[in-house]
């Protein structure tokens, strides 16, 4: 609901409510204060509540915005207690011994929470509800409950859990079939429940039983993770003097590279997707995340911070700035990365978001370990086999790349399309091997209508090379919207083909790709041909041709 | 040591019944001209890959960037062992196909018009020493090549004026190796797949 509000300010003064699905239903998932002073309740149907409210804003759910505001609110708390869990955006538990101790009691401690976490949820702080019992089961139910407290906290003392959950009824331990059976025998109450000995629960109800029925009791089925948070991994240098030069900074963030994959490789992990953060003198922030298919080693990634230094600190070189604390630009970055900016290979496809240049040198470089992964090690083939061959590819392969730069050496990998050059991607070497568009969609192959049959042409252009496609007459053969041919084509001159072009002796099309018309930058309308070209040199020539706002290009020789 | 079974590569198919052997040898280069070399070079990225062997293509920046991915796998190329290195400036051309000869089995580079032989003997010598093959297309290679294949004229089935679909191709191949050449039409566009 937070996330709506932020969203679309206007719905700061109108009743609102959150709509989600429920089976064949649509309910109400949060109510705005002024949607529920007009009678609408959480887990109504959604019809019932636009009868209670007039002129209710119906809007649709957005768990990933959800996950993003609540982060804010466990961050806040964490400034109270370190060791916290989210269960799902909207609920978070902690143990409560320590804090507890710290600040005076569990009142106090609640007081504290609602204190610290109201003020975020303005206009609307009357929703933090704060619950203490022993499990986090009675726990979360008085949380539930302190929305009728004034105060909006409920403690239920130590011990007292089993007495306070014997009133809820049995539909309080969300397994609907479980309680539909208690009802039937007459066991309404969570106290009627856990008044059964535990053994005959277990002997009727099995396992899951006996897990519900220590919930009804009072018990935490799986108690809070106590263990040590992971350690921070993150390695950052400051640089004094200021580097404004490519191979200082780069020197610095070798060693950094150095001493990240030293400290993952005392824990038996390795690093596969790596995040570059550089801070300029004048306050910028720069990120680049870089990706790689196996684990990085230190020379590889010491290689990606250097070329990614090379953009930042090249003049007029591309670069992304973030403003500083705005994480939501962050991930976006990130699944920019994970999109493929380096799609095609067509040059440098770092930071298409905000183009601007460094404006000073480079203060403090940091690299933070995305993902990491148990690193299995290396395992040479026996004499040296196909282990060795990769790793001599891989050195030279990566030495060329120093050489030529990143997106100058790959490997094609197949993908959905429909023209030859579009089943093809290029993949930076060192890069995961993976499509952008799917071969395959929910373990069915993917449809692509239109498709140029097999076989794939051998030569296929990046850029297509303009041509001439001529009727019997020397005109322009042309195709109708309906992809009639109007005129047989008769010629084909290019200067790619052997001797310049020829006459057709056969043709076949057109295939007609009305494509992307969704987006302005990348749609196209075009009608495809096969074309056998006889030329005085060569004897007869396949090519792919295509007509697009009448003109003609030579897209591949066969 | 490297026995003499380990250094040759088996070439399947109607292009193998043509070369000496039915197979390439390493350490050696192999020079393809004709119109329809591009299916031809496919061909043999194919019998090196295939083998767990790694092979590399050169493009020039002089040159359209031209390679098909697609055909490749259709001619049962490994992708996943075929590097390909892209827009190759004039004045790095034989440093990087030297460096990629050094870790690759096979390295397909178009001759460009500016090859010089000092460059060319070179680039051999590279080849010999590290048991790896170079394979050179169009242009006129200024050195001793050990096997040059021309895939010239070629006669296309299947398509007729407004009807049909491309199916295969007849391609005149003639390979000049040691003895006499051989030459034969074969079809390469009959493909794994």
């Amino acid at each position: 609901m937070l996330g709506a509000y932020r969203a679309r300010p206007e719905l700061r003064d109108r009743p609102f409510m959150v709509r989600e699905r429920s089976g064949p239903r649509e309910v109400v998932r949060a109510a705005s204060p002024l949607a529920r002073a007009d009678g609408v309740m959480v887990g109504m149907r959604r019809r019932e509540a636009e009868a209670r409210s007039a002129g209710l804003v119906v809007v649709d759910a957005d768990p990933s915005a959800e996950a993003r505001e609540f982060e804010q609110i466990a961050r806040a708390v964490e400034a109270i207690t370190p060791r916290l869990e989210v269960a799902e955006p909207g609920v978070l538990s902690f143990p409560t011994r320590g804090p507890a101790r710290y600040f005076g009691g569990d009142a106090r401690l609640a007081a504290e929470i609602h204190a610290v976490v109201g003020p975020l949820l303005r206009p609307d702080e009357q929703q933090v509800r704060v619950g203490i019992a022993d499990g986090r089961y009675a726990a979360r139910l008085a949380a539930r409950a302190a929305g009728r407290e004034r105060s909006r906290i409920l403690v239920v003392a130590p011990g007292g859990s089993g007495e306070f959950l014997a009133p809820f009824p049995v539909a309080a331990l969300g397994d609907e079939r479980l309680a539909e059976l208690l009802v039937r025998l007459g066991l309404l109450t969570l106290g009627d429940f856990a008044n059964l000995p535990a053994a005959d629960v277990l002997a009727r109800f099995g396992s899951d039983g006996q897990l519900r029925h220590g919930m009804a009791r009072g018990f935490d089925p799986t108690p809070a993770d106590l263990s040590v948070p992971p350690p921070d991994l993150v390695e950052s240098i400051e640089l004094d003097p200021p580097a404004a030069r490519v191979d200082t900074a780069a020197f610095a963030a070798k060693g950094l590279a150095d001493r990240l994959l030293a400290r993952l490789a005392e824990r038996g992990l390795g690093c596969t997707r790596v995040r570059v953060e550089a801070e300029t003198e004048h306050g910028e922030r720069l990120v680049r995340v870089w990706r790689h298919e196996g684990a990085l080693t230190p020379a590889a990634l010491a290689e990606r911070v250097r070329w990614q230094l090379d953009g930042w600190l090249a003049a007029n070189a591309p670069i992304t700035r973030v403003a500083d604390g705005d994480t939501r630009a962050l991930q976006d970055l990130s699944a920019l990365a994970d999109a493929g900016c380096l799609d095609t290979g067509s040059g440098q496809g770092f930071g298409r978001g905000g183009i601007d240049t460094t404006t000073g040198g480079l203060v403090l470089l940091r690299l933070v370990p995305e993902a990491v992964i148990a690193d299995s090690g290396r395992q040479l083939g026996f004499w040296g086999g196909d282990a060795a061959a990769a790793e001599r590819a891989d050195r030279v392969l990566g030495r060329i790349q120093g050489m030529l730069g990143y997106a100058a050496v790959g490997t094609c990998v197949v993908q959905g399309g429909r023209t030859p050059a579009e089943r093809i991607r290029f993949v930076p070497w060192g890069e995961p091997r993976e499509p952008v568009r799917p071969l395959q969609v929910g373990g069915e192959v993917a449809a692509w209508p239109g498709q140029i049959p097999a076989p794939a042409p051998s030569r296929v252009f990046v850029a297509p090379i303009a041509a001439e496609f001529l009727d019997a007459s020397g005109a322009p053969v042309r195709v109708n919207g309906r992809g009639d041919v109007l005129t047989a084509p008769a010629v084909v001159r290019c200067r790619e083909l052997p001797d310049g072009g020829g006459p057709v002796r056969g043709w076949c099309g057109p295939w007609l790709h009305d494509v992307r018309w969704w987006d302005r930058a990348a749609r196209q309308r075009c009608a495809r041909f096969q074309v056998v070209v006889d030329t005085v040199g060569a004897g007869e020539v396949a090519c792919l041709i295509t007509i697009e706002r009448g003109r003609a290009h030579l897209d591949a020789i066969y | 040591m490297v026995r003499a079974h380990e250094r040759a590569l088996m070439v399947g198919g109607a292009l193998g019944e043509l070369l000496p052997g039915g197979c390439l040898r390493r350490g050696s280069v192999i020079h393809l001209h004709g119109a329809q070399r591009s299916a031809l070079q496919l061909a043999l990225l194919a019998a090196v890959t295939r083998s767990g062997e790694w092979a590399a293509i050169v493009e020039s920046r002089d040159g359209p960037a031209d390679f098909a991915g697609l055909a490749a796998l259709e001619a049962g190329v490994d992708l996943e062992r075929c590097a390909l290195v892209r827009a190759v400036p004039r004045e790095r051309w034989a440093v990087v196909v030297g460096a990629l000869l050094e870790g690759m089995t096979m390295v397909v580079a178009p001759v460009p018009a500016y090859a010089r032989p000092a460059d060319a003997r070179r680039l051999l010598a590279r080849a010999r020493e590290r048991q790896a093959m170079l394979v050179v297309t169009g242009g006129s290679w200024p050195v001793d090549a050990a096997l040059r294949i021309r895939a010239g004229r070629g006669v296309w089935h299947g398509l007729e004026p407004g009807e049909g679909l491309l199916r295969s191709c007849d391609v005149h191949v003639v390979v000049d190796g040691k003895g006499a050449p051989r030459r034969a039409c074969v079809d390469l566009f009959e493909r794994a797949g």
